[in-house]
């Protein structure tokens, strides 16, 4: 009874240190504050964009990740735990330094650029790819572990009735992970649209919502900031909220 | 006729270790063994899902097979119509005659009134059923059950059982079917292989393997429950001042095997034709499922069954003096 009490009061405080400087920031807004950003075109435009490049980013990782996930759930080869620390380096090192790693390759000084004549520097493209850096990790150790969990027999057991290895990944396996893989991919959704470090130097226009807050607080100070900041968040908690009630449905 | 030719693997933590095997079309073959053995590997390299490190397994390569693991492996994510007809899909069998494949299969299997409900609200005997109906409506020529009543009860497991014999006998197909229970063996094979540590030591009929463990550890597995070892002598076993006669005339070291069953009791020395009596006094009595063990002290250890109208009549308990007596031809004895 003491240990519950206890640890419901370490959980008080935890949960409070999360929303009390939403909560400060919320009531630091008024209503019409409110409806000036959120009919700002560029405010609107900026929401816009990092929604939309953090999909595309997942989409992508969906189509790279889920099966590398499967390959490192299901497979020993040499050099598996390299690859697989590897591909957590993102969520370690500072996003900062992955945006500038990410420059190094695809900047206008890069080979790439050079052989091809392409920069994708400030494009949506390189906000995708600062998001997808910084958080395909979330997605693929998430379809790792559920692949993990899923027994091997099953798939063997597909083939026995005749199902190709392809057709038993894909009519056994990945129906069988797919809750976790799509909370995966909530995850890594989420944590894109939050990247600020590796975006911004990427590309600062155009501008994501978390480069123009940043923007309105550098130029402008707290008070421009803030509504911006505060419409981005209940955009986003709406979005989050309803995605995990239908989680269990999709 | 599946033939299995020095067949060696090793594969996590499991082995096979040069099987030769020879199993008939139509014949209904247990391979008996303890966990571990290699029992689920040596099935999955005849299912083509495993490649052996060296030999050969003929006989397969061109045939239906249906393989059946213990946790039957149901989809989850489908509901029992959808798991049934899951490997007629696969083959793109028309919409209506997987209805009828799966409708008629289910009906056969008495499971029909399970078709549309989700797998995790199956009981563990209805599992089964569906498992065999997905494994059934794809024809096998060849069956492979891993352990396929391990997890039912006992009066699901002998309906199981029955439900084997009964599909068994109308379809005749091939059947290899591993399980560490010498009773289902028995009850099912026509033929029976112990596999032990990866190896096939024995091949014989249910009863020839039953009756003559070729080795301790085969006999230890079979239910002997009385295994024994020492040297041999003069066709006598000593064992710490206890001499057992054997039908070996001399061996430095020798095991011996006595079934629980074929050991009698009694208040006096029976005068018979069994070489083996000895005074004792009991030591325990256990009441088991169908019969009541004894541990009886000769000099050394002996569990005996007995039924509960013997033990009334001998008034055995604790401390009770009887006599052990066992004839020389029921003990089987392995050399080292």
């Amino acid at each position: 009874m003491k240990v519950k009490l206890i640890f419901s009061f370490l959980g008080t405080l935890l949960v409070l240190s999360i929303v009390v400087p939403l909560f400060r920031m919320i009531i630091a807004t008024t209503p019409g504050e409110l409806v000036r950003a959120a009919v700002e075109p560029e405010v609107i435009g900026s929401i816009i964009l990092t929604l939309r490049a953090s999909l595309w980013a997942t989409i992508v990782a969906f189509g790279l990740g889920v099966p590398l996930a499967f390959v490192l759930a299901r497979s020993r080869f040499f050099g598996k735990k390299i690859v697989e620390g590897l591909i957590d380096i993102p969520v370690i090192i500072p996003h900062t330094a992955a945006g500038i790693a990410l420059l190094m390759v695809w900047g206008r000084e890069s080979l790439f650029t050079r052989w091809t004549g392409l920069s994708i520097i400030g494009t949506e493209a390189s906000v995708s790819l600062g998001m997808f850096f910084v958080s395909v990790p979330f997605l693929i150790n998430s379809a790792k572990e559920a692949f993990k969990l899923i027994d091997v027999r099953y798939e063997k057991t597909a083939i026995t009735l005749g199902a190709t290895t392809w057709k038993a990944f894909t009519t056994v396996s990945l129906p069988m992970a797919r809750k976790a893989i799509i909370s995966g991919g909530i995850m890594m959704w989420a944590r894109g649209i939050s990247e600020f470090g590796a975006v911004v130097i990427l590309a600062y226009h155009p501008m994501t919502a978390p480069v123009l807050i940043f923007e309105r607080f550098q130029n402008y100070g707290l008070k421009h900031a803030v509504p911006v900041t505060v419409l981005l968040i209940i955009i986003s908690l709406v979005i989050f909220i309803v995605l995990r009630f239908r989680e269990d449905r999709l | 006729m599946i033939k299995i030719e020095n067949l060696c693997k090793e594969y996590q933590d499991f082995k096979i270790d040069h099987i030769n095997l020879e199993v008939d079309k139509g014949e209904y073959f247990v391979v008996l063994g303890p966990s571990g053995s290699g029992k689920t590997l040596l099935l999955e390299m005849i299912a083509g899902l495993i490649k052996p490190d060296s030999g050969s397994i003929r006989g397969v390569y061109h045939s239906r097979i249906g393989l059946i693991y213990q946790d039957y492996m149901l989809f989850p994510h489908m509901n029992v119509f959808r798991n049934i007809g899951y490997g007629l899909r696969i083959i793109k069998t028309g919409k209506d005659e997987i209805n009828n494949i799966v409708r008629s299969t289910a009906q056969e299997l008495d499971i029909s009134h399970l078709l549309h409900r989700r797998i995790d609200r199956l009981s563990g005997g209805e599992r089964q059923r569906v498992a065999i109906a997905r494994t059934m409506v794809l024809e096998p020529e060849i069956y492979l059950f891993d352990e396929p009543t391990a997890a039912l009860d006992l009066s699901t497991r002998i309906k199981i059982q029955r439900l084997f014999m009964r599909l068994h006998k109308e379809l005749r197909p091939t059947v290899i079917h591993v399980t560490h229970d010498f009773e289902e063996a028995l009850v099912l094979g026509d033929r029976v292989a112990l596999l032990f540590d990866g190896k096939m030591v024995q091949i014989d009929t249910p009863e020839k393997v039953f009756n003559n463990p070729v080795t301790k550890t085969a006999a230890d597995f079979l239910g002997y429950k009385n295994v024994l070892s020492g040297k041999i002598k003069d066709y006598r076993m000593n064992i710490h001042g206890v001499e057992i006669m054997t039908m070996v005339p001399r061996s430095d070291l020798a095991y011996i095997a006595i079934r629980a069953n074929g050991i009698i009791l009694s208040k006096e020395k029976i005068l018979s034709s069994a070489r083996n009596s000895f005074p004792g006094e009991v030591l325990r009595v256990i009441q088991r499922e169908n019969h009541i063990e004894v541990v009886f002290d000769i000099g050394i250890l002996l569990h005996v069954d007995i039924t509960s109208q013997s033990r009334q009549e001998l008034a055995v308990k604790p401390g009770r003096r009887l006599w052990a007596t066992f004839k020389t031809a029921a003990l089987k004895v392995f050399e080292h």
